[in-house]
């Protein structure tokens, strides 16, 4: 399973780069902001969410979600033109071992954005009076349904990827990525956002794991 | 445990509903080199990918090593070489990631051998597989299946794309492990001076059928090209049943019949014919007539 794991992580190491410094440009920023809003609450103003940082978090909320979907798909992709799996099915190894280190690497990924980002997000509330109310866990459930979403993502980019056509699926996985991460917004990160992203995974991995056990490679 | 170390039961397989396969059974008993054969597109890498469980079937099932083909666990793979048609190898590895990849993956590696066979075929680690030769793919393809020491190999025309001198050395390796007790081999080739020289049993598919399973001595035994002479012009029907392919030109026929037997010998007599006379057939010329549109049954 390592060598698998490992395999993988070598084949997209682009995403690992890529996530870890993603986290790093957007801990950079986070600092001084963070800091303005220090002094800006120090001199007794009403401290409200600046616009701007509405008008970054959007599109990196975008990016984030595009480039872990797209992550996803890639690995299918790859292995389905450059008959990756028909190799490793061959030897010493399990269809359903080539499909789980795969999502290990995903998930990998996924950790190697999201941790240092938590790390620096729990570092910085412990410096400075946090923005926003905070209540106890807080920082462990937004941790929890980011992660959560950011993983469905995945889901539907194994799924995109590993479908014969282009089109119809990237624009269905597209769509179904523009549905999912409002809802964030919309529900909050609470229990319900988990449930629904649970089942929603749950359901998605069982169908890439039959389509994948079952096609022909 | 099974002798028969791949079993095919009643295999069919459709593509866009094309009948591939129509109900194939075929036993590889331990220890045998049993040579598959077949026009372009007769079935043999389809057969041999449901075997190895990279395809599904439309019916029927597929048994490797006593284990169902969709059910072939890691531990079963490791007992299975395979070189595909056209070498499936990661085209934009090198040479040696992919080896280690491959010693990774495997349960069991027998390195000194794999060493031997890479200075044989002078692989270059360095270089990516893409930039390898057909040939210097199939050898790396043929290392990487030998290396495992496999208990049943399966070679979907290996000798595919190599020169001369490395398909002799291919063929003179296949004969080192023939030699190596309870190895069994399926093997795939278009070039049957190959499949004559290694196979112990045949097997013929055409029009999704496999209309020839027999040993090789027997194949040659049972099918018979003859040139008839008759003293007169020669009669159009001989009353004789698996005639494959039948020629008249005047007083003379040259006729093909499967399952030569003295029934059909005695059958020729009553026509009376001045003479009789056996022309010799290779492999290459029994497959020939075997594959023809309405191929004869022959199965031992």
């Amino acid at each position: 399973m390592f060598a698998l794991i490992k395999r993988e992580i070598q084949d997209h190491i682009v995403y690992f780069i890529g996530a870890a410094a993603f986290a790093a440009i957007f801990i950079l920023i986070s600092i001084p902001v963070v800091g303005r809003y220090e002094s800006i609450k120090r001199q007794g103003y009403d401290y409200r969410t600046p616009e701007f940082t509405v008008g970054i978090g959007v599109p990196v909320v975008a990016i984030v979600i595009i480039g872990i979907c797209a992550m996803g798909a890639t690995q299918m992709y790859l292995d389905r033109t450059r008959k990756i799996s028909a190799l490793l099915s061959t030897l010493a190894v399990s269809r359903s071992r080539i499909l789980l280190a795969r999502i290990i690497t995903g998930i990998l990924a996924i950790l190697t954005l999201l941790v240092p980002l938590t790390i620096a997000a729990v570092t910085l509330l412990r410096l400075y009076v946090s923005p926003v109310l905070m209540y106890p866990g807080m920082v462990f459930e937004i941790f929890i349904a980011v992660f959560l979403m950011a993983f469905a993502c995945y889901c539907i980019g194994l799924q995109t990827g590993w479908n014969s056509g282009k089109i119809i699926p990237t624009l269905g996985g597209i769509a179904l990525t523009c549905i999912f991460v409002p809802l964030l917004f919309i529900k909050g990160f609470g229990l319900h956002i988990v449930v629904i992203l649970v089942l929603f995974i749950i359901a998605s991995l069982l169908r890439t794991w039959h389509t994948f056990m079952t096609t022909s490679l | 445990m099974d002798e028969n170390v791949i079993k095919v039961e009643n295999l069919v397989k459709y593509f866009d509903g094309r009948c591939v396969l129509d109900g194939i059974n075929l036993n590889v008993p331990r220890g045998c080199i049993y040579g598959l054969l077949g026009r372009n597109g007769s079935g043999k890498t389809t057969i041999i990918r449901i075997l190895l469980g990279l395809e599904p079937p439309t019916r029927g099932q597929t048994f490797l090593l006593d284990a169902e083909s969709s059910e072939l666990s890691a531990k079963l793979h490791s007992r299975i070489g395979y070189v595909a048609e056209g070498h499936n190898l990661i085209q934009n590895y090198r040479v040696g990631r992919l080896i280690k990849l491959c010693k990774d993956l495997s349960l069991q590696w027998n390195d000194e051998f794999f060493k031997h066979l890479i200075e044989t075929f002078r692989l270059p680690a360095d270089r990516r597989v893409k930039e390898l030769s057909i040939g210097m793919r199939a050898q790396l393809n043929l290392a990487l299946a030998m290396a495992i020491d496999p208990e049943l190999l399966i070679f979907d025309d290996p000798t595919l794309g190599l020169d001369t001198v490395a398909r002799r050395q291919f063929l003179e390796l296949a004969i080192d492990l023939i030699q190596q007790q309870g190895r069994t081999i399926l093997f795939c080739s278009h070039i049957l001076s190959d499949v004559e020289r290694i196979a112990d049993k045949i097997g013929i598919l055409a029009a999704g059928k496999l209309v020839v399973d027999c040993p090789l001595e027997q194949l040659k035994e049972r099918v018979k090209k003859l040139r008839v002479i008759f003293p007169e012009s020669a009669p159009q029907n001989l009353y004789l049943t698996e005639i494959i392919n039948q020629q008249i030109d005047g007083r003379e026929m040259v006729i093909t019949v499967a399952n030569w037997n003295k029934q059909k010998q005695t059958v020729l007599e009553t026509f009376k014919p001045s003479s009789c006379t056996e022309i010799p057939m290779s492999l290459e010329d029994i497959f020939i007539e075997c594959t023809n549109p309405n191929p004869v049954s022959i199965t031992g």
